[in-house]
């Protein structure tokens, strides 16, 4: 798993940007920053494969259909394993499956976030209270273990377990972020007004608050996506998927039943990794431009070319 | 800035050489010349077992007679499967059935002494006998169902007396029950739950030490058989995992193996010459029908599934043709090949046959649907769910191909992976329509498997617990057979009724065998001689066969 | 003062919330131990043996949920874990306690380097923005911080274990051979298997703390204090260490607590990938052997032990550090 990477402590909340502007801005951003780009562009390469995996793909993953542990090919590009399955169809028919739980967790993870951390901001009071100790208190609560746990009485999860278990449990680092910003905007110049005209608390949370969190909701989104990339994959790697689906984590799983490293054939083990880390590199590197993007003073400082005596400064 | 680099300069300097100096002393070692490990006479054992060892040595605990059995304790006779039941005695130096098979009397052996000198004698066979009837919970193999008396009528005599005539139990009760000392378990106060972590036995060995992470067992120099064992010292560590306890084997830390291992050759023999294996056939791993489910029911359907599976390929793929093909008779070849009626078998032709099942699923009146699963008139189809064990990776493999398979001619199955505790309920409870599995237990003769498929007294109706006939299979007739079998010791009676048992497993196809299971087994000839092996089967060779392991341990010999 | 108890109660709230989860989650699924048991044993036993196992099991219960919940509380806090079912009959604490020391030295050594490393790489990387290193830093180890844990395991395995066979790839130490205690041999061979386990726990939680220092470190560069330093002419090692590094720490240890529970999760998975022995492995051994009482015991102990930690870090926090106090 990734461990949080904060810019600055989770209390303060990172520059917004307003909600009219943004798809420009960060159109604009995501060009100039490389890292942002990169990870748009594997992004974009990773949903493309899982849309539509028959193009690149031909053979099918689960078909016992060629001879066993052949090496590389022009027919087999990483090879065949133990059961004489085509690898490099695996990978590509899996990103499917990773791809979903990755869109589905990170959706329904930032919506229940928001709902919760937004909520508590401004309800206030003991519901406030209560929903900050509800937060706290999943937040200390080691996740892996207690998914491991769930996944144990579950007796191993299809994808749709996986993913209610996984949403339920880790909401709560991004609620927080989402409620200390909610709180620095309560009292805001335009909020007030909108108060003062008289609309209902609901209309100004939806139609006024969170299009100034917007920014932080896709960082949101993209933090639990890869969570949950790592976390799913994980799971079933250790066997508490359902074996039978195609994934990387599966994938994963049955080289490590194999002894895929110690028979001779560790492209079944590392191949599938080495996607879950390129995808799960694609996330961190939009969540890390997000940063920089949203706090300028991250942003990588360009040398001026200066004239004679002058040095930039921080 | 400097002082930091230099800080973590020697950090980062301490530890390289702190795992280089670790590193370069131990790869001398972990080398492939495995008998760093041991001077030639300590054989250290690679038996996964999932857990550390708890000490315990109760020899009627199941959870412990796996380190007991064949090491400290024996049984009366020892009965190899592998031959047929070929038959050596061991703490009893003779037996006889009396008159109609109702009594069994054993004479047993003088001058053998338990490992703390007492001298064994009928009175603790008796002993252990009766104690199993005082406690069922050690009765592990359930003699007292069949047994109404056990007395010993002199110290060298046992007389035991049946209630029911079971010549079958034969094994049971002179192969599979270990015999303990009556001085000392007379005054433990409650043998089920005792540990008995200081084992005293007639075996070869004695436990010298016990940690979770290993057991030390050494000769003992008291042993009723002279010059034996041969083997001075025994290692038995816990594995945790199935990778380290291969690893061990691959790079001859461990000599004797009882492992599955995946890619055996380029993993295991391919890395000495002195590495070998051999896995002998046991029981059938079946393809198992729920008899009371409308559409199972019609044998035409079960015929169809059993000549459209590709046994060779379950055998070959899901089991990296570590488990041969099985057949429709359900006799284990070549284990009992001498059992199977081979004309019958030829009459049932080829057991791979797509196009014979696809002919047999139109005489049941089903046609190949829009969806392309076979339906019949009344718009039934042919889709079930087949219960499996998910931790079984191999019987997952396994059931892919068996999909595929299925899916040629038709017949849609889904697999349903479950829990080890999941599976049993829904199968001993009926609740399922098709499932994947082997029997538990094994005998010296394909009877003891088929009876336990076929017999009605081992089968409940759905909702009850079922013994072992999981598929419900009830015939007056094929249980009065089986029931025949057991009154008498003649073999040729014994033949023709077996003979009779294969036409109902051909003609009605109760259950549906797919491969055969067999014992894990490794070994390493480069340290030890004495091996069991294909040419030479003179036990079952796993090191958790019991009370097999004893007759593999008296044979081997340092090099 | 208040500070430190409302930090204490925080603990006990998530404390209990912890052990009621504990207690609910295996209500929901019903097992029968006995026949866990039985599908273990591929051997001799007769299914007739069954009976005789739910004999020694017990499974019968008559009390009603909340009379169980007061038990299991009462249970629990007694220090009484239960039996485990794998290691029958052996409690769940004398099984865990074989299997907390190598994970406690495995986690405990490498997050304490990880810190160190990654506090220092962190500070110089900020220290020098637009430099070489600075260029550098970030985007590797966002990348390194996305990684899944298990696959730089089995690369390392790949590599160091089997291909070049420096490092043995399994297992905490020679079981046959050596005799656990303090003796030269053991402490060798222990090394020697911890040593690429170690590497691949440090490898993958050194990323966040260079990323998460080098940024508290870079918002701190700009405070005015720091500019006041610099304007006085001190030298820079001091002002790097002694003014800004300092006060950049602290919310950086608030930061290692939290994270420990991720350090838990990929201890869990390098300790599976290794077979090494510890509360991890342990967890997952018990997980695919349905030992619940063990399963539940170890998910606890986990859980309440990375609570201690960030209480211990949230106090030693307000301790060194005013503002939090006055926050507090």
């Amino acid at each position: 798993m990734a461990m949080p990477v904060s810019g600055v402590p989770a209390e303060t909340p990172a520059l917004q940007l307003p909600a009219g502007h943004v798809f420009a801005r960060v159109g604009r951003a995501i060009r100039s920053n490389h890292k942002a780009t990169v990870g748009v562009v594997l992004l974009a390469i990773f949903i493309l494969i899982a849309l539509f995996p028959g193009v690149i793909a031909h053979e099918s993953p689960t078909q016992d259909a060629y001879a066993p542990q052949l090496g590389i090919s022009t027919a087999h590009l990483l090879g065949t394993n133990h059961y004489g399955q085509d690898l490099y169809s695996q990978l590509v028919w899996g990103t499917r499956n990773v791809m979903i739980i990755a869109i589905v967790v990170g959706l329904a993870t930032t919506a229940l976030a928001v709902l919760i951390g937004v909520a508590a901001a401004y309800l206030g009071g003991l519901a406030d209270s209560s929903l900050s100790v509800l937060t706290d208190v999943l937040l200390v609560i080691p996740l892996f273990p207690l998914l491991i746990v769930i996944a144990a009485y579950a007796q191993g999860g299809t994808t749709l377990v996986l993913i209610t278990a996984i949403t339920l449990t880790s909401w709560s680092y991004t609620a927080r972020q989402l409620r200390a910003q909610a709180l620095t905007l309560r009292n805001r110049d335009f909020l007030e007004a909108a108060r003062v005209r008289g609309e209902r608390r609901l209309y100004i949370i939806v139609v006024e608050v969170i299009p100034t969190m917007t920014s932080l909701i896709v960082a949101s989104f993209l933090t639990n996506a890869l969570y949950a990339v790592l976390f799913a994959s994980s799971l079933q790697f250790i066997g508490l998927g359902d074996p039978n689906t195609v994934s990387w984590g599966t994938t994963l799983y049955w080289a490590q039943n194999n002894a895929a490293l110690q028979t001779g054939e560790p492209l079944w083990a590392i191949a599938p990794g080495a996607c879950i880390a390129v995808l799960g590199a694609a996330f961190a590197l939009l969540n890390y431009a997000f940063d920089e993007i949203g706090n300028p003073a991250l942003r990588p400082v360009r040398k001026i070319r200066h004239k004679k005596g002058a040095e930039p400064r921080v | 800035m400097r002082r930091l680099t230099r800080y973590g300069v020697i950090i980062a300097a301490g530890l390289l050489a702190a795992g280089c100096s670790a590193g370069s002393s131990s790869s001398s070692g972990s080398g492939s010349s495995g008998a760093k490990t041991s001077t030639s006479s300590v054989l250290t054992i690679s038996n996964e077992n999932g857990a550390l060892w708890t000490c315990g040595f109760n020899p009627l605990n199941a959870s412990d007679t796996l380190l007991s059995v064949g090491f400290m304790y024996e049984p009366l006779v020892y009965m190899n499967p592998l031959q047929d039941g070929k038959t050596t005695p061991m703490l009893a130096s003779s037996w006889a059935w009396g008159a109609g098979n109702k009594s069994l009397t054993f004479t047993i052996r003088s001058g053998v002494k338990f490992s703390d000198g007492t001298p064994m004698t009928a009175a603790d066979v008796a002993y252990t006998f009766n104690l199993e009837k005082k406690y069922p919970a050690l009765d592990l193999t359930g003699v007292w169902s069949v047994l109404s008396s056990v007395t010993a009528t002199s110290p060298t005599t046992v007389v035991m007396d049946f209630s029911t005539v079971a010549v079958p139990y034969f094994y049971y009760i002179a192969d599979q029950t270990p015999i303990v000392p009556e001085h000392i378990w007379s005054k433990i106060a409650n043998p089920t739950t005792d540990p008995i972590s200081d084992p005293v036995g007639t075996g070869p060995y004695l436990m010298r030490k016990c940690s979770p992470a290993n057991i030390t067992y050494t000769a003992n120099p008291h042993y009723w058989q002279p010059g034996e064992p041969k083997i001075a010292k025994i290692q038995y560590p816990a594995y945790t995992s199935n990778n380290t306890a291969n690893d061990d084997l691959a790079n001859g830390n461990a000599q004797w193996g009882a492992q599955y291992i995946p890619g055996i050759q380029a993993f295991y023999t391919s890395k000495s010459p002195n590495f070998h294996y051999w896995f002998p056939p046991t029981v059938n791993v079946s393809l198992i029908p729920n008899l009371t489910n409308p559409l199972l029911s019609n044998a035409n359907v079960r015929k169809a599934i059993s000549y459209a599976i590709d046994r060779s390929q379950v055998s070959s793929v899901g089991e990296s043709g570590y488990e041969p093909p099985a057949n429709q008779t359900g006799i284990v070849t070549p284990t009992f090949s001498s059992t199977v009626d081979t004309s019958a078998l030829s009459g049932w032709g080829n057991g791979y046959d797509p196009a014979k099942a696809k002919a047999l699923l139109a005489s049941a009146g089903y046609h190949m649907g829009s969806s392309g699963i076979m339906t019949n008139a009344s718009g039934q189809k042919l889709a079930f769910t087949v219960i499996n064990i998910g931790d079984y990776s191999d019987w997952v493999a396994s059931m892919q191909v068996i999909q595929q398979d299925l899916k040629a001619i038709g017949i849609q199955i889904t697999p349903d992976n479950l829990s080890n505790t999941d599976f049993d309920a829904d199968l001993y409870y009926g609740k399922y329509q098709l499932a994947y599995y082997d029997q538990q237990t094994f005998g010296p003769s394909a009877y003891y498997e088929l009876n336990n498929w076929l017999n009605s007294a081992n089968t409940a109706p759905v909702g009850k617990v079922a013994a072992s006939n999981y598929e419900r299979y009830n015939s007056a007739t094929t249980t009065a057979l089986l029931n025949q079998y057991a009154t008498t010791t003649s073999a040729t009676t014994q033949q023709s009724i077996m003979n009779q048992i294969q036409q109902v497993m051909l003609n009605t196809v109760p259950v549906i065998p797919v491969v055969e299971a067999v014992d894990w087994y490794q070994y390493d000839t480069g340290a030890f001689t004495g091996w069991p092996t294909s040419s030479d089967p003179y036990a079952q060779p796993s090191a958790y066969e019991y009370p097999d392991n004893e007759q593999v341990l008296l044979h081997l010999a340092p090099k | 003062m208040r500070y430190a108890l409302r930090r204490l109660g925080f603990f006990v709230l998530t404390l209990w919330a912890a052990l009621t989860l504990n207690f609910l989650l295996p209500r929901l699924m019903p097992g029968n131990p006995a026949l866990v048991m039985m599908s273990k044993f591929h051997g001799e036993l007769s299914p007739k043996a069954l009976n005789a196992l739910e004999i020694l099991f017990g499974v019968n219960t008559h009390e009603s949920l909340l009379g169980q919940y007061f038990g299991y509380l009462h249970q629990i806090l007694t220090g009484n874990l239960g039996t485990s079912l794998d290691e029958y009959p052996a409690s769940v604490t004398s099984v865990i306690g074989s299997a907390i020391w190598w994970t406690l030295g495995l986690i405990g050594v490498t997050t304490v380097l990880a810190f160190i490393l990654g506090t220092g790489l962190g500070i110089v990387s900020a220290w020098r923005r637009g430099g070489k290193l600075d260029s550098i830093v970030p985007p590797v180890f966002v990348i390194t911080s996305a990684i899944p844990y298990f696959w730089v395991a089995m690369v390392l395995v790949l590599i160091f274990g089997i291909t070049l066979k420096w490092f043995p790839s399994q297992g905490g130490y020679y079981v046959t051979t050596d005799t656990p205690g303090l003796n030269f041999t053991f402490f060798q061979d222990v090394l020697n298997h911890a040593f690429l386990p170690a590497i691949s726990l440090l490898i993958t939680t050194i990323g966040t703390w260079i990323l998460t220092m080098r940024n508290t470190m870079i918002t701190t560069l700009a405070e005015d204090y720091v500019r006041m330093a610099r304007a006085k002419g001190l030298p820079n090692r001091r002002i790097m260490f002694d003014y800004a590094a300092r006060n950049a720490i602290l919310p950086n240890l608030t930061g290692f607590a939290m994270s420990l529970g991720f350090v838990v999760s990929g201890a869990i998975l390098i300790e599976y990938v290794f077979n090494y022995p510890g509360v991890g492995f342990m967890l997952l051994q018990a997980v695919s052997g349905e030992d619940y009482p063990l399963m539940q015991g170890l998910f606890l102990l986990i859980t309440v032990a990375v609570l201690f930690a960030i209480l211990v870090a949230d106090l030693l926090t307000a301790l060194l550090d005013p503002r939090t106090r006055a926050a507090g």
